[in-house]
Parts: C-alpha cells; sequence; structure tokens
C-alpha cells in the first residue's frame, strides 16, 4: 500500500449521492481502515450537512458521557471486583450444601438432599457471574463483542471449580452416589447457559431452579421419597443432556454477543 | 499527558481514553468521526439511524476503552471502532425491522471502476475483480458484507433482509466463483 487513493475518489465516496463502483469502494473500504493520512482527507472532504451531523452527535455524545460512568478501569481491576462479588455467593451455596449434610445426619430417613439440591447448587453462582448489574465490566464486554461467551465459559468454570467439589465432598459424606450429584448439576448448569442465550442468564436460571424446586425438590420431600429421575440408573440420561445442551451452547455462541441487552 | 495530542496515533488516543483522557477522546471523535459516519451512510440511508449508531459507538469507546487497551497490540483502533460500529448497526436493524422498515443503502450497479479510479492502490487482482464483476448483486453484498465488514451469517441476514440460509448459499456461490479466478 504505498499508493494512496486520489482525492477525487475519496471525495466521491464521501459524497453519499455520488456513485462509487464496487471495487474502487472495496479496495478504498479496506485502505481507510489502515491509513490515517487519507482518513485525514475524507474528513477534509465531508459537506457541510455531514459536519452538522456530527455537531450533533458530539452533543448528544456530551450528555451521553456526562450522564454515564467513566471509563471502566482496565479489565484486570474489573475481574477482581468480579470475583469479590462471587464470594457470597459461593459461600452461601457451600453453606446451604453443608446444611443438607447435616440434616441428613440427623434424619437418615429424609431423601437425600444433597442430591436434590444438586442440580440447583451451582445456578446463583453461574446467575451472578454474568449479571450486569453485578459486573462492572459488562461495558468491557459491550466494547469486545465476541468475548461474550468465553468470558461467561471462564466464569462458569469459576463457579463449578468451586461447587463440583462442595458436591463431591458432600455427597461422600452422605453416601449418595456421586454420579447422580454430579451430572444433574452439569447438565443445569449448562441448561441454564442455553436458555439464557434466548431469555438472559438470569431469568434462565431462575425459572430452571423454580421448576426443579416445584416439579421435584418439593415433590420429593412431601412424599419422602427420591425422585425416579434422581436414581443412579438415570445418570446416564444426565449425562446425555448434559452433553448435548453443552452442544447447544456452541452452535448458539453468536446469542451471546448481546447477551448484555438482556442481562 | 497532555503533551503532543496532534502526534499521538489512534492507538494510543484509545490507551489515553481509558485512562480517562476526555481530551483524547475528543481529537480521537474528531480524527475518525467523519470516517466512521461516511462508512455507516454507505450502509444505512436514514440519517436518523446513523446518528444513534454513531453516539452509542462513541459512547461505548468512551466507557469501554480499557478493553482496547488491555487487549495488548494486536489490530488498528480504527478496525476496532468499525467492529463496535457494525455491531451497533445491526442492532439497529434488528429494531428496525420489527417495524419492517430497513432503510439499507442499495448497492451501486457499477461494478467495474472508471478509468479515472484505476490509479486506486491496493487494487484487488484483476482475475478478481472480474470474478466480482461477474458474480450476482445479491452474491456480492452477502460478500461485502462477510468479508469486508465482519458480518456473521445471522448479522448479514439480518442487514440484508433475507434468511440465513440464502445468506449461506450465496457466500458458497461467491466463495466458489472467487476460488475458481484464484486458481
Amino acid at each position: 500500500m504505498t499508493t494512496h487513493p486520489s482525492r477525487a475518489v475519496i471525495a466521491r465516496y464521501a459524497d453519499r449521492d455520488a456513485d462509487l463502483d464496487e471495487v474502487t469502494m472495496w479496495s478504498l473500504e479496506l485502505h481507510l481502515e489502515e491509513c490515517a493520512d487519507c482518513r485525514g482527507v475524507l474528513a477534509g472532504s465531508t459537506a457541510d450537512d455531514t459536519r452538522a451531523l456530527l455537531d450533533r452527535i458530539a452533543t448528544g455524545l456530551d450528555a451521553g458521557i456526562a450522564a454515564g460512568p467513566a471509563p471502566a478501569p482496565v479489565s484486570a481491576a474489573g475481574r477482581r471486583r468480579m470475583v469479590w462479588s462471587l464470594v457470597p455467593w459461593l459461600v452461601m451455596t457451600v453453606a446451604v450444601l453443608a446444611c443438607a449434610v447435616a440434616l441428613q445426619a440427623l434424619w437418615p430417613s429424609l431423601p437425600s438432599l444433597v442430591s436434590l439440591l444438586a442440580p440447583v447448587a451451582p445456578l446463583p453462582g453461574v446467575a451472578i457471574a454474568w449479571s450486569r448489574r453485578h459486573d462492572p465490566a459488562w461495558e468491557l464486554i459491550a466494547g469486545a463483542p465476541a468475548a461474550g461467551l468465553a468470558m461467561l465459559l471462564r466464569r462458569t468454570a469459576g463457579v463449578l471449580a468451586v461447587v463440583v467439589p462442595a458436591l463431591a465432598l458432600a455427597s461422600s459424606r452422605t453416601g449418595s452416589s456421586l454420579a447422580v450429584a454430579l451430572l444433574p448439576c452439569l447438565a443445569f448448569t449448562a441448561a441454564t447457559i442455553a436458555l439464557g442465550g434466548f431469555v438472559g442468564v438470569r431469568r434462565a436460571a431462575i425459572g430452571l431452579g423454580a421448576v426443579w424446586v416445584l416439579a421435584v425438590a418439593l415433590p420429593a420431600m412431601v412424599t419422602a421419597r427420591l425422585p425416579v429421575v434422581l436414581q443412579p440408573a438415570s445418570s446416564a440420561a444426565w449425562a446425555l443432556i448434559a452433553l448435548v445442551l453443552a452442544g447447544l451452547v456452541f452452535v448458539r455462541a453468536d446469542d451471546f454477543r448481546r447477551l448484555t441487552s438482556h442481562h | 499527558m497532555k503533551r503532543n495530542l496532534s502526534a499521538a496515533d489512534e492507538e494510543e488516543l484509545v490507551r489515553r481514553t481509558a485512562a480517562g483522557d476526555r481530551r483524547a477522546f475528543d481529537e480521537l471523535y474528531r480524527r475518525t468521526s467523519p470516517w466512521l459516519l461516511t462508512r455507516l451512510r454507505r450502509r444505512c440511508a436514514d440519517d436518523d439511524v446513523v446518528a444513534d449508531v454513531m453516539q452509542e459507538t462513541y459512547l461505548a469507546v468512551w466507557r469501554a476503552a480499557g478493553s482496547f487497551a488491555g487487549a495488548a497490540t494486536s489490530g488498528s483502533a480504527a478496525g476496532w471502532l468499525w467492529t463496535i460500529a457494525a455491531h451497533r448497526l445491526v442492532d439497529a436493524f434488528r429494531r428496525r425491522a420489527r417495524h419492517n422498515q430497513v432503510p439499507a443503502v442499495q448497492m451501486s450497479e457499477a461494478v467495474a471502476p472508471a478509468a479515472e479510479d484505476e490509479v486506486l492502490a491496493g487494487r484487488v487482482g484483476q482475475e478478481l475483480e472480474q470474478a466480482l464483476l461477474e458474480l450476482p448483486r445479491e452474491a456480492r453484498e452477502v460478500l461485502r458484507a462477510m468479508v469486508l465488514d465482519g458480518f456473521s451469517v445471522r448479522e448479514t441476514s439480518l442487514l440484508l433482509g433475507v434468511p440465513e440460509s440464502t445468506v449461506k448459499s450465496r457466500a458458497r456461490r461467491a466463495r466458489v466463483a472467487l476460488r475458481e479466478a484464484l486458481s
């Protein structure tokens, strides 16, 4: 790229009514993206109405900047704060599991509370990990559209890194099957993310949690029998569901580009 | 920090914006906004929509400059700006699509450059140019959105108002034609 496009071509590009052929337009736009000098030439060849429009945008921008937050801190600090806002939720999750273990020890006749809690245990953490209200980094994500899914997955992995060992420990203390504790947990996490692409992660977590509690956990407490979906025999089905949903997340990865718009 | 604002390149301006330097941001706006506005106007005929997209884009730049600065050295500030603006434009089209009024700019009928434009640098090779020329207009539209503007299939389908499957088949046709031109 040693030669620059002629001023006449740039002026025609700046004039919206002027027709520019396809090939010229393509190479011109590619060039302008890389060449600050030619962008300067373009700025010099704009018409009055363009400048008026730019002034109007600048005025609106002033108002927006005055109303909104200052530039978000560079991501490391933002991430640290994010991690701290997760800590209370993770502590709560672990505490609830510990209570379940204690209750189990006191009343062994109850259906396994740990198994009943396992699917919903990671949901609060996952929901908080991607909530605009709790996330000082959401503007950063808005500025980097492709980062949505990768970032959500990293945070989810962080949540699981705490919840899964806690669950494993809890289920080994109560003697319930490890597979029916961990597989539903993973399946629900995947389901939350997959559904989150459509309705927002937080709403997905609340919805799935409510469905589980109402449809499975409460009836199990009332009848005092472990529901069939949590019998060891159904672990293969849970594994399959988790895999399918994880696959779906990757297929629909695009949805997460705009995740911030429906927190 | 105040010195050499006019000597700083755009990447430097973004980094200073990330530190909360409003003057660097204003300088960035002054330098890049005519280009970005022109490019958006070549894709959307409604000035109100373009103005909204511009405003949202630069607001995101102001607030998220740190994510560019944090992303180390890869990529130009202009390319980053365009990525943000392009996604905001698709958002605007998505909102508009519900009201059935999508004011996209039609592509020009002329494909080959006029003689006086031949001096352009970085010209696409002759064979490629020929191949582009022979592509149906619909396929060229898809190619422009996906190759030049970096849109995904879904975004392209929103922008052009055609189903995703149509975008895919047009892209396939364009790819085959361009591959043949290159071989």
